[in-house]
């Protein structure tokens, strides 16, 4: 299961509480759960993002992606389990993992009554960044996904579309440049040429050593985009391993179908619309 | 049409929490019993005109700004229907007509009909008049009513929205401080104006002008045998009404919009972008540079700021006013300083699921930089308000004995409040509206009443030192700047020190106070003990048990319509 590519930032490891002593995976799932008033929301997921891997996290909505993955960032305690990033536990030594890390949650608010620039800059230099390198980097970010008319106009994130949103958030999960990127739904409402910028942004990230986790339920962008996927229902791990392990000769969605379920449409139903 | 509007507008009041409506109709029954009072014991006819012409021009006022303070539940908008394939028109007569219905509308309509008090007192054959000037006027304050908050509903996200809902939160804190001092005022000047009436002056004039005092000027027309003159003055308030009308109907008939890009049309903070800016280029001027601008742009933020310097105001002005509190109004930028102790007492609250920034983004300093970034934040945006308003007081009063005080007193208020509201935030997070949904200043706190008590507390307790000092510079002589001097030492240690509480208690807890606005629960294990936990536990059951109330409120509505 193991991809050994060379460790992106060699010079930046720390032994901790890893699971080995060696830390063979960029960034791993280990166990994790969490229960909400006795429901179990995620139970007991484990995954292992290999250094330098595309990693697709599929699910049908309210699957538990990204309450797995909130705990796998430091945001939700989990109810078992942890996560490393690069071997250094997430919760143990917080400050070492999420250094690494490179967060876009989904559907939580940003400081909306800043522009964009003005976001990039306060998080540049929150994140510690040399203020130059900050005012270069959100120059090229803004350019590059297309932000700066935005910013010339002076638009608030809180008045973005949530396609500009989303590209406003990636930014800031990128500006510190991190060796992990955890992106939840991060194609959601995005235009198609802002998505061919996307992924050549993720392609490089990848080609460069950095792994990538991504959750979605669009079936054909997973299938595109990632070398790695997993299908998650109802909280559990139903399959994980390589694209072409997991698909297992038919298509991603064919799988997922098969593993899920569907509610079929009989010739009955709905038989009204269009009449 | 109409009445399905109706209906869906009692549909939307059932579901959404009363709130304080019960007060506000308890409040409106004893405004229209008042109204009535003032009318039938207003001494002599002559002085019964002004008072009833003050009253309806007030209700009038009163009826233009009141609705923009509740948070505008049942308000149809035309929004909603923009999609429906009816007539635009009827749709904006569907809405004009709802406004009228309901508990406020009937108080209006009471209150108008005073002037048939007054009809009676003149000659019962002019309550004719008051039959019909009456509602006139009632359509007249119900449209225009529902024209303001139509007109304010785009501005409410603009600076006057905010600054008239500021007014009258200003007004409703100093009420609540300092009553009393209005109390005083009123029965002083209560009998004055019913038995004398208004002072001479341009005021009856400017009275008379009002529409709503048409109806009286029409009843007294018509007493003096003058029945052309006050079939004029009625048709000129149906003409006025017509127009109200019109207009109403006009806006509030939904119309087809451009979608606007957004923005102002130019660059802000290019020279921040740039690498530039005038806060330090470090972690902590990152914090300091972000929370001024979220308190000066954000509408919950900016009504919290200007309800402290309107509160500061108002409560100076009583003083004033009141010739004999005259000494107090001295201290109103002291009120504004205090203010900021309540206005931020729910910063990370305000922040909303933003807050995951603060826990990914954690690293060895940011908690600190976090925490004393928003104290300096809340620092640097009140204390020039704080220092104009003193300053406007000090001179309006000639109160100057004062100033020492003032000077010794201001630094520790601001010191002990800003550490008091950072460590109450980051205690009791009481998420209100994520900023993501936020359309206007009122989408704000959850339960918050806890968390004022622990600020008022920690103020007073954290400016004891200033209090002492300036006790013993009026007792013994002490060198006023000695007492200057120990206020801005208490200031300085105060928000130091409860600043640093506020870091250790945090340092470990970001994602608790994540939790908190995301899933309204701390899933924290093991037994926390001391008075902290207890603040943080106690103000969470608060949020819970005021989430299971609406909760169960809802499911009896529910229960009840279906």
């Amino acid at each position: 299961m193991c991809d050994a590519r060379p460790l992106r930032h060699a010079g930046d490891m720390v032994s901790h509480t890893a699971p080995s002593s060696e830390p063979q995976f960029a960034f791993e799932l280990d166990g994790l759960r969490r229960e909400f008033s006795g429901k179990v929301a995620v139970d007991d997921v484990s995954l292992r993002v290999p250094h330098g891997s595309f990693y697709g996290l599929v699910g049908p909505n309210g699957a538990g992606k990204t309450t797995a993955l909130s705990m796998a960032v430091g945001l939700l305690r989990p109810s078992a389990g942890t996560a490393y990033v690069q071997g250094i536990d997430v919760w143990r030594d917080p400050i070492g993992a999420k250094r690494r890390l490179g967060v876009l949650p989904d559907g939580l608010a940003l400081p909306e009554r800043l522009t964009g620039g003005e976001l990039l800059t306060y998080w540049g230099r929150f994140r510690g960044l040399d203020a130059s390198a900050v005012a270069s980097r959100t120059e090229e970010l803004l350019r590059v996904l297309e932000l700066d008319e935005a910013e010339r106009l002076g638009t608030l994130v809180g008045e973005y579309s949530t396609g500009m949103r989303k590209k406003i958030g990636l930014a800031t999960a990128l500006l510190h440049s991190p060796s992990v990127l955890v992106l939840d739904e991060p194609y959601e409402a995005v235009d198609p040429v802002s998505a061919r910028v996307l992924t050549s942004i993720l392609r490089r990230f990848t080609a460069t050593g950095g792994s990538i986790v991504i959750s979605s339920h669009v079936m054909s962008l997973v299938e595109t985009l990632c070398d790695r996927v997993a299908i998650i229902a109802a909280g559990s791990v139903l399959a994980d391993g390589t694209l072409d392990e997991v698909r297992a000769g038919g298509t991603l969605e064919d799988r997922f179908v098969e593993l899920v379920g569907s509610t079929d449409l009989s010739d009955e139903e709905l038989s009204w619309i269009g009449s | 049409m109409d009445r399905q509007l109706i209906s869906l507008k009692f549909a939307m009041l059932r579901h959404t929490s009363a709130g304080m409506r019960p007060f506000g109709w308890a409040v409106g029954g004893v405004l229209v019993a008042a109204t009535w009072a003032a009318v039938v014991f207003a001494a002599g006819d002559e002085v019964r005109s002004e008072v009833t012409m003050l009253l309806l021009a007030a209700w009038g006022v009163g009826a233009a700004l009141g609705p923009v303070l509740t948070s505008g539940s049942g308000v149809l908008k035309p929004d909603y229907f923009a999609l429906l394939p009816i007539e635009r028109r009827v749709i904006g007569r569907g809405l004009l007509v709802s406004a009228f219905v309901g508990v406020a509308s009937g108080y209006v309509l009471l209150a108008t009909l005073a002037t048939a008090v007054h009809a009676v007192w003149l000659s019962p054959a002019t309550l004719l008049v008051a039959a019909v000037g009456a509602p006139l006027t009632w359509v007249l304050v119900i449209t225009a009513s529902r024209l303001v908050y139509g007109l304010l509903g785009a501005a409410m996200r603009s600076r006057f929205g905010v600054e008239i809902a500021a007014i009258q939160f200003g007004l409703m804190f100093a009420v609540m401080f300092t009553g009393w001092m209005v109390v005083q005022v009123a029965v002083q000047s209560v009998p004055a104006l019913l038995g004398s009436g208004l002072p001479n002056g341009p005021i009856t004039a400017v009275l008379g002008a009002f529409p709503t005092s048409w109806p009286v000027l029409a009843i007294e027309s018509a007493a003096a045998g003058e029945w052309g003159v006050a079939a004029l003055l009625l048709l000129a308030l149906a003409a006025v009404d017509a127009v109200v009308v019109i207009s109403g109907i006009a806006l509030l008939s939904p119309r087809a919009t451009t979608p606007s890009r957004g923005g102002r049309g130019r660059a802000r903070s290019a020279g921040l972008v740039a690498g530039g800016g005038i806060l330090p280029r470090t972690q902590l001027g990152a914090v300091i540079g972000k929370e001024m601008r979220q308190w000066t742009r954000d509408p919950w933020r900016s009504l919290e700021i200007r309800s402290g310097v309107w509160t500061g105001i108002a409560i100076g002005f009583f003083a004033w006013v009141s010739g004999i509190y005259a000494g107090i109004s001295a201290f109103a930028g002291l009120i504004v300083a205090f203010m900021l102790g309540l206005a931020a007492c729910n910063l990370y609250g305000q922040d909303g699921t933003a807050v995951w920034q603060n826990v990914v983004g954690q690293d060895k300093t940011s908690v600190r930089s976090d925490v004393r970034g928003r104290q300096w934040a809340t620092i640097l945006v009140f204390v020039p308000q704080a220092i104009l308003i003193s300053a406007i007081f000090l001179l309006l009063s000639q109160q100057f004995w004062a100033l020492p005080t003032v000077l010794a007193a201001m630094p520790a208020v601001f010191g002990a409040a800003s550490g008091a509201a950072v460590l109450v935030s980051a205690l009791g997070v009481s998420p209100g509206v994520d900023p993501r949904m936020r359309v206007g200043p009122n989408d704000a706190n959850g339960n918050i009443s806890l968390h004022v008590w622990v600020v008022m507390v920690l103020i007073a307790v954290g400016v004891a030192p200033t209090g002492a000092a300036i006790v013993l510079s009026f007792a013994s002589g002490l060198p006023w700047i000695v007492t200057v001097l120990v206020g801005f030492a208490n200031g300085w240690l105060a928000a130091w020190l409860l600043g640093r509480v506020t870091i250790a208690w945090l340092t470990d807890r970001m994602p608790d106070v994540y939790s908190r606005i995301r899933y309204g629960r701390i899933f924290r294990a093991g037994d926390q003990r001391g008075i902290l936990a207890w603040i943080e536990r106690t103000t969470l059951r608060g949020e819970q048990r005021m989430q299971e109330q609406r909760q169960k409120a809802r499911e009896e509505r529910v229960k009840a319509t279906s």
